[in-house]
């Protein structure tokens, strides 16, 4: 039995990937999958932020990858899911002390171990930690907002993922592609301020496995280290929810897509 | 004292976008490599002949000695090409350029970026330059080279960042061309998707090329070496399908 590997990545920063990241390897551990995520953004660490687990850290990725600390000592159990764990990055080392023998022992240790899914937080921009992250995915999510530079820095991790990874290398058949919207305003992409959801499946010639709408409650819960998923009302947390629930199969129609109509009393009084 | 006071500059002194083809060698055959040249040469004498070419050696397994190095300059030389200088690559290339006395010249494209990933970091940034494309050297280099073969066909899309070069030949593409991405041949070129990158044909001077596409929305399309930039895509031309041709030293455009 070997650990699925999923690296969620998408070129451009800022889009939100981590949050990606942490609510899907939340939401894998919530289907009862055994979980791990790595944060790959060595020297910018902030996936421990995100899940609340930053003052456990105490080995991490680097640490690992050198042998200078064993997996064991430094996954870090979820508190809220027990078959959750976090890998963290280093805050103090740069993207060269990964190393690509590195990164697959402990990604075939991670599978010795039993877990399910291996969730790989990518970096931004397509260099040395990027590469790592995608170099040994099963499947990609691709995270996209709806404006134009974001879509052609996606476009082009699509072409690496096609071309730079180690099924590609090796034949072993394509990583499976996911692109996932974020940040989506149905509200400006009516006015035409945004991309919609047909004009970035267009661009890019793929589906979009879902769509998170634009939520104040993410960043609510990204300050709080709870990720957003874990928010049954937000809708944020839904479409993350609807997101995960698609990449294990199922099928969910896409919610939080249209604007959304004002009731009475909020017609009377404004709101 | 100057009689005469010209405050002007004496010279300007810039990085521009020249036109140099780059010869990559593939084996250490002096022989072979002007054989190939001269054939180059004779296919396309305006294109070729007297043109200035860098000696790429980064695909050779060891970099040669002085005299093999000396060897191929020669080769080049002979083929009636003017070698300038060698191709940015490692530092022992670099050391080799200085004692030849050459100039090195740093790689122009995304289309270099190392196979291994390792040395990226050294790399330096991706150039575009639109008016030569014939000079280009593709990502994915097409079969060995002989006489017009069948159409090489692409069935997926062609991603940012991505070139697909059809050599001696036309090139059919049935998937979407992105922004930022390349296709080029040597003949015509056919996409039926949409063309949002560029798309060059007649890489190698074959005026006669054409090039059809199906969803027009083109930044750039180029025949023998004569191309068309679009900053905004004519209404009437946006996302109908298209042909271009060249007429004279014309470009033209037209629906279908």
């Amino acid at each position: 039995m070997t650990a699925e590997i999923i690296v969620v990545t998408s070129g451009k920063g800022g889009v939100g990937k981590t949050t990606t990241s942490a609510s899907l390897a939340t939401g894998l551990a919530m289907a009862g999958k055994k979980v791990a995520v790595i944060d790959f953004d060595v020297g910018l660490r902030n996936l421990d932020l995100i899940m609340g687990c930053e003052r456990r850290v105490v080995y991490d990725f680097v640490n690992v990858v050198h042998g200078e600390a064993t997996l064991k000592q430094s996954l870090i159990k979820d508190k809220r899911h027990e078959n959750l764990y976090v890998l963290a990055a280093s805050q103090t080392r740069d993207k060269d002390a990964l190393t690509q023998e590195g990164v697959e022992k402990v990604l075939d240790g991670l599978s010795e171990d039993g877990f399910d899914y291996v969730v790989c937080d990518s970096p931004a921009g397509i260099e040395k930690g990027a590469h790592l992250a995608m170099y040994f995915a099963d499947h990609a999510v691709v995270v996209v907002n709806p404006e134009v530079s974001s879509v052609r820095d996606s476009d082009r991790i699509l072409g690496l993922l096609a071309s730079k990874t180690r099924r590609a290398e090796k034949g072993e058949g394509p990583v499976t592609q996911h692109l996932l919207l974020t940040r989506y305003n149905p509200a400006r992409v009516a006015i035409g301020e945004m991309l919609s959801v047909k004009d970035v499946e267009e661009i890019l010639g793929i589906e979009v496995v879902g769509v998170i709408p634009e939520s104040e409650n993410v960043l609510t819960a990204s300050n709080n280290g709870i990720p957003v998923i874990v928010d049954a009302n937000s809708h944020a947390g839904q479409a993350y929810s609807d997101t995960v629930a698609r990449i294990l199969g199922e099928e969910r129609p896409l919610r939080f897509i249209d604007v959304p109509k004002k009731g009475f009393l909020q017609r009377v009084f404004g709101g | 004292m100057n009689a005469k006071m010209d405050t002007s500059d004496a010279c300007d002194l810039r990085f521009g976008q020249v036109g140099i083809a780059c010869v990559r060698v593939r084996r250490v055959d002096a022989a072979s490599l002007c054989d190939e040249l001269e054939r180059r040469v004779r296919a396309a004498p305006q294109m070729f002949s007297r043109a200035a070419v860098v000696l790429d050696l980064s695909h050779l397994l060891n970099l040669p000695d002085d005299g093999a190095v000396d060897a191929l300059l020669e080769a080049v030389r002979s083929a009636g090409m003017l070698p300038v200088g060698l191709a940015y690559g490692t530092s022992e290339t670099e050391a080799l350029a200085k004692r030849m006395g050459l100039p090195l010249i740093a790689k122009f494209r995304a289309a270099y970026e190392p196979i291994s990933g390792g040395q990226a970091a050294v790399e330096p940034a991706a150039r575009t330059e639109p008016a030569a494309p014939v000079q280009r050297e593709p990502i994915l280099s097409a079969p060995a080279p002989g006489s017009m073969q069948g159409a090489q066909h692409h069935a997926s899309s062609v991603r940012s960042g991505q070139q697909i070069y059809a050599r001696d030949r036309d090139l059919i593409v049935t998937g979407a061309i992105a922004n930022g991405a390349e296709v080029i041949a040597d003949g015509n070129i056919h996409i039926y998707g949409g063309l949002r990158g560029r798309a060059m044909a007649g890489a190698q001077g074959d005026e006669k090329a054409r090039i059809f596409v199906s969803d027009f929305r083109a930044e750039l399309v180029a025949i023998a070496g004569h191309y068309r930039v679009f900053e905004q895509i004519p209404d009437d031309l946006e996302g109908q399908s298209v042909q271009c041709w060249l007429e004279g030293e014309k470009l033209l455009i037209a629906k279908l």
